[in-house]
């Protein structure tokens, strides 16, 4: 027994009272363990949708964008310094090819950060068997380069999508096309564009993404194939697809790209500005529900102690009668509050992991996503454990300043 | 011998503001010299546990000056002033006012262990040592609250001896006690005051107990009449 005598007395309390001092951090408790498990779950379900949106969208995408017409051209006509003012300017087609592709590539492979580059020949068509016929986008890609950036692998349903390296005319579908164009591995389609000639192309995979949107119209097949079909030569690139070391940064990567290359270049932030707002939307009702159960585990502590200090005003009379200061006495009340944060937030830890880990069993089985996606983030952790202990310090503190202005004299004298 | 005045009050003026502003003490003025035993007794409502409360520095809300051990304790803080209850007073109350919650060791080792001034095992010690000389030392380890009225009041009066206070109050000590307790209660604050020269100053109704201290100071009405 080497406490100081606040401690000691403080933890007597605490001992005397146990149902209401377990009472008290069964609240704390619950705040952590809420804490934690909905935090788990909000980064989880995030990391999960980013993980998701990488799976179809690139970190960076490169491409030719149409322009607004703009006045240079009469300003390098008329070289007299007048004021030129366009009315009503209409955009201007640009050939929606990038030129000299692969020199931009060569460009591009030289900044460190750059993981994967791939071009891509992009193509709205028709599919079409029997007499049935469906919209779609066809990309022609470098299908081992894809699955580097997109990991093809997971999605693929039925087939292995290697085979379009071996098969020229080969085509991976999605599994909504196969099923509305009631297609098997192995039959045969027909692809047509607005402006190429229609291709029958053979399927050699069928894939599946959770997005419905996706397989009921996307096709991948090579380079070559999509060129065809657009009646294009074999230089023509519509966009170019990059991945980067750490996906933060693609928006300054996207900016440089952008001043030297002359396109542009999309990071995938502003390619998926509605998944960053649903994130913030996400992120503020949990926060608000984490800061309610907080709030509500702190009034608990500020009741209890509250109480207690009714109950015990007499013999905090007596300790300030026997020479203990106010500080002495915030110290004793105060360390209560404490002690009941620190053990509900230690229970609250292992109750949250434990119903972390426990969700994180749930099955859903919808697309790729097998089950709850649940992350173990270290941080959640300490966060929860400072949120707890702050918020009993701040609920114990005003009881424990009024135990300290207790006048001896008024209470002893009755 | 001349010897020190360990306690001093000077002209102790003090109201009651509830219900109606009443003037409770008149002008106290009062000297109590080191290892004096001293009673005052009057009748309730005189002002006498008032005076005792104004003594022990717990009310600070009053006019006039007191001095304790030479030092100025008017206009001290609040926390100076528990400080220097911890040291050099020791209180009784009328009834026992112990904490339930703790065992009657613990009870009289708390003063102590606030102080600071020994180790725990001596505080200990000394504390088992004052409630074997009030024939409580059987009880030492049982929670307050288990014990009788007059095994709970011995135990608050070994406590306010446990840090050697240099001053001894009590607020009818033996209100609680019978006879025979108060013999005890009684021979021990004279041996207090008589080998230790620590002061006592109680209020008591008992007559018998009063006649037999060394000065008898009897109020009346606010004021000292005698």
């Amino acid at each position: 027994m080497k406490f100081g005598v606040n401690t000691e007395i403080a933890l007597t309390y605490l001992f005397s009272r146990k149902k209401q001092t377990i009472i008290a951090a069964c609240g704390v408790m619950f705040g952590v363990s809420m804490f934690i498990f909905m935090q788990s779950l909000m980064k989880g379900t995030n990391d999960y949708f980013e993980k998701q949106s990488f799976a179809t969208t690139a970190h960076i995408k490169v491409y030719n964008e149409n322009k607004l017409a703009d006045k240079h051209i009469l300003e390098n006509y008329y070289k007299d310094g007048s004021v030129k003012m366009i009315t009503n300017p209409k955009m201007l087609l640009q050939n929606d090819g990038l030129l000299n592709p692969f020199g931009i590539i060569k460009n591009i492979k030289k900044n460190p950060n750059v993981t994967n580059i791939t071009p891509q020949v992009s193509a709205m068509v028709i599919y079409n068997s029997g007499s049935v016929t469906l919209n779609g986008t066809m990309a022609g890609v470098d299908i081992i380069e894809e699955d580097k950036m997109f990991d093809m692998q997971t999605n693929m349903v039925e087939g292995d999508f290697k085979d379009l390296v071996k098969v020229n005319n080969g085509i991976l579908i999605g599994k909504g096309i196969a099923d509305k164009l009631g297609l098997h591995m192995g039959d045969n389609i027909t692809v047509r564009s607005g402006k190429g000639a229609s291709q029958v192309m053979h399927i050699v995979g069928i894939f599946a993404t959770t997005i419905k949107q996706i397989d009921e119209s996307k096709s991948y097949s090579n380079i070559s194939q999509a060129q065809n079909i657009l009646g294009k030569d074999r230089s023509y690139v519509t966009e170019i697809k990059i991945n980067v070391k750490d996906y933060n940064t693609a928006p300054e990567i996207a900016h440089d790209i952008e001043t030297i290359t002359g396109y542009k270049a999309e990071s995938w932030v502003q390619a998926n500005e509605q998944i960053k707002a649903a994130f913030k939307i996400r992120a503020i009702i949990l926060n608000s529900v984490i800061g309610v159960i907080l709030l509500v585990a702190g009034f608990g502590i500020y009741n209890i102690l509250n109480m207690t200090i009714y109950e015990k005003i007499k013999e905090i009379a007596i300790l300030k009668a026997q020479g203990f200061t106010g500080p002495a006495v915030v110290s004793i009340f105060l360390q209560q509050a404490i002690y009941i944060g620190v053990l509900g937030a230690i229970v609250g830890l292992t109750f949250g992991y434990g119903i972390t880990l426990m969700v994180s069993k749930i099955y859903i089985g919808a697309g790729t996503l097998k089950y709850l996606p649940m992350s173990f983030y270290v941080p959640h952790y300490v966060e929860s454990v400072c949120f707890a202990v702050l918020t009993t310090v701040a609920a114990g503190y005003f009881p424990a300043r009024k135990a300290s202005k207790v006048d001896p004299v008024t209470i002893i004298r009755g | 011998m001349q010897k020190e005045t360990a306690l001093s009050a000077q002209n102790i003026v003090k109201y009651f503001h509830d219900p109606v502003d009443m003037k409770v003490l008149n002008g106290i003025n009062l000297d109590v010299l080191k290892g004096e035993f001293v009673s005052i007794v009057g009748k309730s409502g005189c002002g006498k546990s008032t005076l005792l409360y104004v003594l022990s520095t717990m009310d600070t809300d009053y006019e006039g000056e007191l001095i304790i051990n030479g030092a100025r304790a008017t206009g001290k803080s609040l926390n100076d002033l528990a400080r220097l209850r911890n040291e050099s007073i020791g209180f009784v109350f009328q009834f026992h006012y112990l904490l339930p919650d703790f065992t009657c060791l613990k009870n009289v080792m708390i003063p102590a262990l606030k102080l600071g001034k020994w180790s725990y095992k001596e505080v200990e010690e000394r504390a088992y040592e004052k409630l074997k000389m009030f024939g409580v030392h059987e009880q030492a380890l049982k929670k307050a609250n288990k014990l009788s009225g007059g095994q709970q009041q011995r135990v608050a009066i070994a406590r306010s001896l446990i840090n050697d206070p240099a001053i001894v109050m009590g607020d009818e000590p033996t209100g609680n006690l019978d006879s025979k307790n108060t013999g005890i209660v009684f021979d021990l604050f004279q041996q207090l005051s008589k080998e230790y020269n620590q002061t006592i100053i109680t209020v008591t109704h008992d007559e018998d107990f009063a006649r037999r201290s060394d000065r008898i100071v009897e109020m009346a009405d606010g004021s000292v009449i005698n």
